[in-house]
C-alpha cells in the first residue's frame, strides 16, 4: 500500500506550530517582517511573490513588498536591498529569482545580510549549512526533510538518490542529508545530466529524490518496491484542457506510485512545504535578530 | 598495469610553477605573506606548521609564523587574528587545528578575513565554492582534484564514492567533485562526477566501492578499503595518514586508509602514502596564498591552469569592495 504524502497538511501543521513563535515574539512587542523583492515582469514571478505575501498574511507575518522596474540598473536593486538590511522592522529578505538579465544575481546574493536571508543561499549560510552549524537552511530541502519526518521516514543509513545538482535544491539537500545528524547520516548519491545509468543509481536508493526539472524523467522502471520517492519538480506541460496546459512533476507519478512505499504527489507535495519553510526561516530570523527564543523545532 | 601516482613529483612541478607566479609579484614589489598561527604544544601540531613554513619558504612566501600559549584566553587568538587581518603583509593566514578544547574554532574560522582564508574554511568560501564560484579551494581536496587532472583522469560522467564526510575533506570534496562549470571552449571544466558520501553509518560499503570508478578515502581509519572492497580498474585516492604500531626503530610507521597491497592489484590509479596526497594539499596551500595575493594586490598573475580543458587563470578585476570580486572559473 502506497501511502501518498500530503505536503498540504505538513505544511498546514508546520504553520499551526509556528503561532506559538509568533506569539512569543508579539510578546516581546515584535512582528515578524519579510521583504518581497520582485524585478521582474514575469508573470509567473509575479504569482511566487503574491503567494509569498499572501503566507505571510495568513501567520501574522508583516509583508513588505518593493518591485522594481526590470530596466532599472542594478545600482537601484542594490540600494533597495542595502535599506531593508538596515530596517529594524524587516527581519527576512527574500529577492525573487530571476532578475533582469542584466543584474549578477551571485552578487545581489551576496549584498544581503546573512541574517536576512531567509532564503539561505548566501555564500556564508551555504557554508555554515556545509560545515554542519547551519543558520537557514533553503526553503525546499528543508521542506524535504521536514516531510520525511513527518512520515516517520528516518535517513540514518539509508541510501539516497538525489537527482539533480542545482544551487537551490539538489546540493543542499545532498549536504544536508549527509550531515552526522539525526536528520541526516545517509549515504548520498548525487546525479545530474553527466550521469551514467542514472536508473542503477535510483534503484539501488531507499529514497529518490528528484530535482531536475525535467518532466516525469523518473518512472517505475527506474526504482525498486518499497522506495520513497520525492518530487520536487514542477513542470507545467501542454495539456487538452481548457487552461492548455497541466503540472506534472519529474516523477511519472502513475508508474511510480505502484511501487513506492511513499510518494508525493504534484502539486500538493513538496511546493506547499518550500512556502512554508520560508515562513519558519522568516520567524527564526526575527528571533535571531531581536534575540527572542522562538522555540522552533 | 597500475600507475602508482606520485604526489611529490606533481607538487613540485606546481611549486616551480608558482615560483614564476611569485616572481612576478616581486616584479610588482610584493612578497607572498603566510602567517601561521599555533596555540597548541602537541608536537604534531608543531611538525605541521615547521614543514608550512619551510614550504613558503622554499618558493619564496614569507613566512610568519605566531604561537600562542595554549593556556592563554581565547580573546589573545582574536586579537592576534585582527591583526593579521589587518596587515598588508599578510596575505594568508592559517589557525592550526586543532586548537585548545575551550576555544570555539568554528567562531575562529569565521574571524579570519575570508579573502586570507587560505584553507578555504571559512563559510562564506565554503558557500562560494559549493556554489560554483570558488575563492580558495580547501587544500586537500583541492590536491586530489589537481593530482587527477595530472595524471589526464576525467572524471566527468564517472561513479566517484568518498568514504568519509569530514568538513575538511569529504564534505568539500563532495562538493568539488559535482561541480558543473563548464570550460570556456565548453570542455568538461569542472569534475561532473556523479558523488557517492559514504560514511560510518553507510550500509554495504564494499557495494558503494566497487561499483565506483574512483574511490577517494578519508575516514582516518587504517588500512579500511582494501582490495576485495574494489573492482578491477579502480582510481584509487587515499587521503589518510594514520601512525600504527611496528616492528622498527621507531615503533610505528605510516599507513593510509587503504590496504595498499590488496589494493594495488586492482586498481588503475593508486596513491601511496606517503608521498601521495600529502605532498598535494601542502603544495595547494602555496597556490591560495600566491592567489590571496593576487587578489589583495590587483596584480594579475598567471596561476597554474589546474581545470582540464583549460579553465583561463585567475584573473582579478578591480576591487572596489570584498564580495565583488570575481570566481576562479
Amino acid at each position: 500500500m502506497t501511502t501518498i504524502i500530503d505536503g498540504n497538511a505538513v505544511a498546514d501543521d508546520i504553520k499551526a506550530d509556528l503561532e506559538s513563535s509568533i506569539d512569543a515574539l508579539a510578546d516581546a512587542g515584535i512582528k515578524p517582517g519579510l521583504a518581497t523583492v520582485l524585478m521582474s515582469d514575469d508573470p509567473a514571478s509575479e504569482t511566487y511573490v503574491s503567494m509569498k505575501q499572501r503566507d505571510c498574511e495568513e501567520v501574522g507575518i508583516e509583508g513588505i513588498h518593493v518591485e522594481i522596474d526590470p530596466d532599472a540598473p542594478a545600482e537601484e536593486l542594490y540600494d533597495t536591498i542595502d535599506d531593508l538590511n538596515s530596517d529594524p522592522e524587516v527581519h527576512g529578505i527574500l529577492v525573487q529569482m530571476p532578475v533582469a538579465d542584466h543584474v549578477d544575481d551571485r552578487e545581489v546574493i551576496r549584498r544581503i545580510d546573512p541574517v536576512k536571508d531567509v532564503d539561505g543561499f548566501h555564500p556564508e549560510n551555504v557554508g555554515r549549512l556545509v560545515a554542519g552549524h547551519d543558520r537557514y537552511r533553503p526553503c525546499t530541502p528543508h521542506g524535504v526533510q521536514k516531510l520525511l519526518e513527518a512520515y516517520d521516514i528516518e535517513t540514518e543509513g539509508k541510501d539516497v538518490t538525489v537527482v539533480g545538482r542545482s544551487n537551490i535544491v539538489g546540493k543542499p539537500l545532498a549536504n544536508l542529508l549527509l550531515q552526522k545528524a539525526d536528520d541526516g547520516n545517509a549515504t548520498v548519491t548525487v546525479c545530474h545530466s553527466r550521469t551514467q545509468d542514472t536508473a542503477a543509481k535510483t534503484r539501488n536508493a531507499d529514497i529518490v529524490v528528484a530535482a531536475v526539472g525535467v518532466p516525469e524523467l523518473i518512472d517505475g522502471d527506474m526504482i525498486t518496491e518499497d522506495t520513497v520517492v520525492i518530487d520536487v519538480g514542477v513542470n507545467r506541460v501542454d495539456a487538452d484542457n481548457e487552461k492548455g496546459y497541466e503540472l506534472v512533476g519529474d516523477v511519472d507519478y502513475d508508474s511510480v506510485e505502484e511501487k513506492a512505499s511513499h510518494i508525493t504527489p504534484v502539486p500538493g507535495g513538496v511546493g506547499p512545504m518550500t512556502r512554508a519553510m520560508l515562513l519558519y526561516n522568516t520567524v527564526k530570523a526575527a528571533g535571531i535578530q531581536k534575540d527572542v527564543d522562538v522555540d522552533l523545532h | 598495469m597500475t600507475e602508482i601516482m606520485d604526489g611529490e613529483a606533481v607538487a613540485a612541478g606546481l611549486r616551480d610553477k608558482l615560483r614564476s607566479s611569485i616572481e612576478t609579484l616581486a616584479d610588482h614589489g610584493e612578497r607572498p605573506g603566510l602567517a601561521t598561527v599555533l596555540m597548541s604544544d602537541d608536537p604534531a601540531s608543531q611538525t605541521y606548521v615547521n614543514m608550512k613554513q619551510k614550504d613558503c619558504e622554499e618558493v619564496g612566501i614569507e613566512g610568519i609564523n605566531v604561537e600562542l600559549d595554549p593556556e592563554s584566553s581565547p580573546q589573545e587568538l582574536y586579537d592576534t587574528i585582527d591583526d593579521l587581518n589587518a596587515d598588508p603583509d599578510v596575505n594568508g593566514i592559517l589557525i592550526q587545528q586543532p586548537l585548545p578544547d575551550y576555544v570555539n574554532s568554528r567562531a575562529v574560522i569565521r574571524h579570519v578575513d575570508p579573502i586570507k582564508d587560505v584553507e578555504a574554511m571559512h563559510p562564506e568560501n565554503i558557500g562560494r565554492f559549493v556554489a560554483g564560484y570558488a575563492r580558495f579551494r580547501p587544500c586537500t581536496p583541492f590536491g586530489v582534484q589537481h593530482l587527477l587532472e595530472e595524471y589526464d583522469i576525467d572524471t566527468q560522467g564517472w561513479d566517484v564514492t568518498i568514504v568519509g564526510h569530514s568538513d575538511i575533506v569529504g564534505k568539500p570534496l563532495a562538493n568539488l567533485m559535482v561541480q558543473k562549470q563548464e570550460g570556456p571552449d565548453g570542455s568538461a571544466g569542472e569534475p561532473h562526477a556523479t558523488v557517492t558520501i559514504c560514511h560510518v553509518e553507510t550500509q554495504n560499503l564494499e557495494e558503494k566501492t566497487r561499483n565506483a570508478d574512483v574511490v577517494i578515502v578519508a575516514t582516518g581509519v587504517p588500512e579500511l578499503i582494501d582490495g576485495s572492497m574494489i573492482s578491477e580498474g579502480t582510481v584509487v585516492i587515499d587521503v589518510g595518514i594514520n601512525q600504527v604500531e611496528a616492528d622498527n626503530e621507531k615503533g610505528y610507521e605510516l599507513v593510509g586508509d587503504v590496504d595498499f597491497e590488496s589494493a594495488k592489484e586492482k586498481a588503475s590509479y593508486i596513491t601511496p602514502v606517503p608521498g601521495g596526497v600529502g605532498a598535494m594539499t601542502r603544495a595547494m596551500l602555496l597556490y591560495n596564498t600566491v592567489k590571496a595575493t593576487s587578489i589583495q594586490t590587483g596584480i594579475d598573475v598567471e596561476l597554474p591552469s589546474f581545470c582540464k580543458g583549460g579553465i583561463p587563470p585567475y584573473t582579478p578585476e578591480a576591487q572596489t569592495h570584498h564580495p565583488a570580486e570575481p570566481a576562479d572559473q
